[in-house]
């Protein structure tokens, strides 16, 4: 009896022993908590081939800047600057005090003034309808401002402002300095413009640790909206510039593929990664690209969605100064070039 | 005390009694008292998810379960049937104390013991049970990993003694529980997989055999039922260890926790039946 039991409880702790997974534990001291961010990025970040980063090389480079009695804001510091590295909009350390960032669009021209496009274009008379600004210019172009995709948009407001804009010729959508938000609402609105189902992109995620470690990419698709709902099929235009962002970066790459539409402005800001956050010993968060989603025709657009051809413009100061917003003016004449080819 | 713990003890075997009717056969059915428990639990909790996160996190967990035993209909001296069902929540902060996982899931079990009596008031159960325990961890900082859901269903083994002896006037039942599955399926993502995918149509790969070398969960109770009249409390600990690997995700549940119970035998009385003073009473446990 007692042999038998004996038996049983070596069967359980070997069974205990195969099913709990030992976990890696790093200290909370600077070079725990360096060790705990390079793993992390490590074992998720989705983009270290595309970018040709060596992570291995670059987590020596910095670790050799760890000293033992640094103060958490030259941890920080070092942390921030590492992964700088990675040059990604998504990836971000996220202390009590800063928030680490790469944000290249800071250092393009602004291409955007609220203040133009309300008082020399609106003229102060528009209509707002949850996070959609929208109105019908003198040209009889339509225009709305979406300026967060984390901004609700619902399908009764989705109606209610295309029907207000069906009588324009043509419609500008402005996502100038959006800087992104929920995927669920790029879907959302893009389903309002297509007749049929639309090849959207392809996601792929990490199955594990490994750089490599990649599934095979996932088409999805969008159905178009039902025929209970307004649509708008006339000649659209997008917006965008540099802050043009994540999922207004992938708003803007599935709108270039339909047809009757094109894109005025600048390159958009990129990120097209979709981040997971993981938290260090100490606390701190970083939040990664760890999950790659490609447009349709299986470009990563992590830098960018460039505009249509023939359709890039720069606002100048010169121009701001005189209350013209130069993209919204190369919209009307791709709008009026649009509308006359379908004439 | 002992006057009125006489009369509770009165009143139960003769409610006992009177639950036992012949059978049109004329044979003596016997009285199955079914056991009922609504526990709480309260105690320390402490979980790992790496789909949200490579630290572990602890605090404190609570549960609100429910128990029921009885032997069983058709052959009520060797097996016992027990239902369990229950939900919990912990709340969990990482080392720094700056941030919090919200765990909540629920647990629902059903499983048939065959029982046997050793010596006097020590009883032994050995069976298999099968469950559904499902739930999710939030991570409220987090990204597009905010959230990791669990599901498991499965068929287990459990083992259980029971001794009841009195002290005095005041019996008491001591018991020991451990349940340990074996097998099923459980649910998870992928280890970078994010919901948006999800949402999005891709359904591949979410379900999982498991096993106890890829999922490893074990409870175990230990408690002291005070037999006060028809009324018994219980007090005891409870032990939970979760664990999975799949999808290079690591899961690490554990909770230890003080039980709290309210318990009782109930017998159903049939409308208009005429029950026999000889039937005998087969208790599930007690």
């Amino acid at each position: 009896m007692k042999k038998s039991l004996y038996i049983i409880y070596i069967l359980v702790i070997s069974l205990f022993a195969t099913s709990c997974h030992e976990q890696e534990e790093f200290a909370n001291d600077p070079y725990g908590n360096f060790d705990a961010l390079w793993t992390n990025v490590d074992q998720h970040y989705c983009f270290f081939k595309y970018k040709n980063v060596d992570w291995e090389v670059i987590g020596q480079q910095y670790r050799a800047k760890l000293r033992p009695k640094m103060s958490s804001t030259e941890l920080f510091d070092v942390c921030s600057d590492m992964l700088k590295e990675l040059r990604d909009g998504h990836t971000n350390l996220m202390s009590g005090w800063d928030v680490s960032r790469y944000w290249i669009w800071e250092q393009y021209p602004k291409n955007y003034d609220e203040r133009i496009v309300n008082e020399y274009y609106l003229h102060f008379d528009y209509r707002q309808s949850a996070s959609i600004k929208y109105g019908i210019l003198s040209n009889n172009f339509g225009y709305m401002y979406y300026g967060d995709f984390m901004g609700a948009i619902g399908e009764g407001n989705l109606d209610n402002v295309l029907a207000y804009l069906a009588s324009s010729e043509g419609l500008i959508i402005d996502v100038r300095d959006n800087g992104g938000g929920n995927l669920l609402n790029v879907e959302k609105l893009v389903r309002r413009f297509i007749t049929e189902r639309l090849h959207a992109g392809a996601i792929s995620h990490k199955t594990g640790p490994g750089h490599n470690d990649f599934s095979e990419p996932f088409d999805y698709y969008f159905e178009p909206i039902d025929d209970t709902r307004i649509k708008y099929l006339k000649p659209v235009v997008v917006l965008a510039n540099r802050s043009s962002f994540s999922a207004t970066n992938n708003f803007v790459s599935i709108m270039k593929t339909l047809p009757n539409v094109r894109i005025v402005g600048d390159t958009t800001g990129g990120g097209s990664g979709l981040p997971f956050t993981f938290d260090l010993p100490n606390g701190w968060a970083v939040r990664m690209s760890a999950s790659e989603i490609t447009d349709a025709n299986g470009n990563v657009t992590e830098f960018g969605v460039d505009p249509s051809p023939g359709c890039k413009v720069d606002m100048t100061e010169a121009e701001m100064a005189m209350g013209k917003d130069a993209i919204l003016e190369r919209a009307f004449e791709v709008l009026e070039e649009m509308a006359s080819n379908r004439k | 005390m002992r006057k009125i713990v006489s009369i509770v003890l009165a009143l139960v075997s003769s409610l006992a009694i009177q639950a036992s009717s012949p059978t049109e056969t004329g044979k003596l059915e016997p009285i199955r008292p079914v056991a009922k428990a609504f526990t709480l639990d309260y105690g320390g909790a402490s979980v790992l998810d790496t789909y949200l996160s490579s630290i572990k996190y602890s605090g404190y967990n609570l549960r609100l379960g429910y128990e029921r035993l009885q032997a069983m209909h058709f052959n009520p001296e060797k097996w016992v049937m027990q239902l369990e069902a229950g939900v919990d929540y912990a709340n969990t902060l990482n080392p720094a104390q700056d941030l919090v996982f919200h765990t909540a899931m629920f647990d629902a079990k059903w499983g048939m013991m065959h029982r046997w009596r050793v010596v006097d008031g020590l009883q032994l159960f050995g069976g298999g049970s099968t469950q559904l325990r499902g739930g999710a961890i939030y991570a409220p900082v987090n990204s597009n990993n905010v959230v990791s859901v669990k599901a498991h269903w499965s068929v287990d083994l459990t083992a259980m003694a029971v001794y009841n002896r009195k002290f005095g006037e005041l019996p008491i039942t001591f018991r020991y529980q451990a349940t340990l599955p074996v097998a099923g399926l459980m649910y998870s993502l992928d280890y970078g997989e994010s919901y948006f995918e999800l949402y999005e149509g891709n359904l591949s790969g979410l379900a999982h055999l498991s096993w106890v070398g890829n999922r490893f969960a074990l409870n175990q109770l230990v408690a002291a039922d005070l037999h006060l009249g028809n009324t018994i409390l219980r007090f005891g600990y409870r032990g939970v260890y979760e664990t999975s690997w799949v999808n290079n995700l690591n899961t690490q549940i554990f909770r230890h926790s003080l039980v709290l119970g309210l318990c009782g035998e109930w017998v159903n009385v049939p409308t208009n039946s005429k029950l026999s003073d000889k039937a005998r009473v087969i208790s599930s446990i007690y």
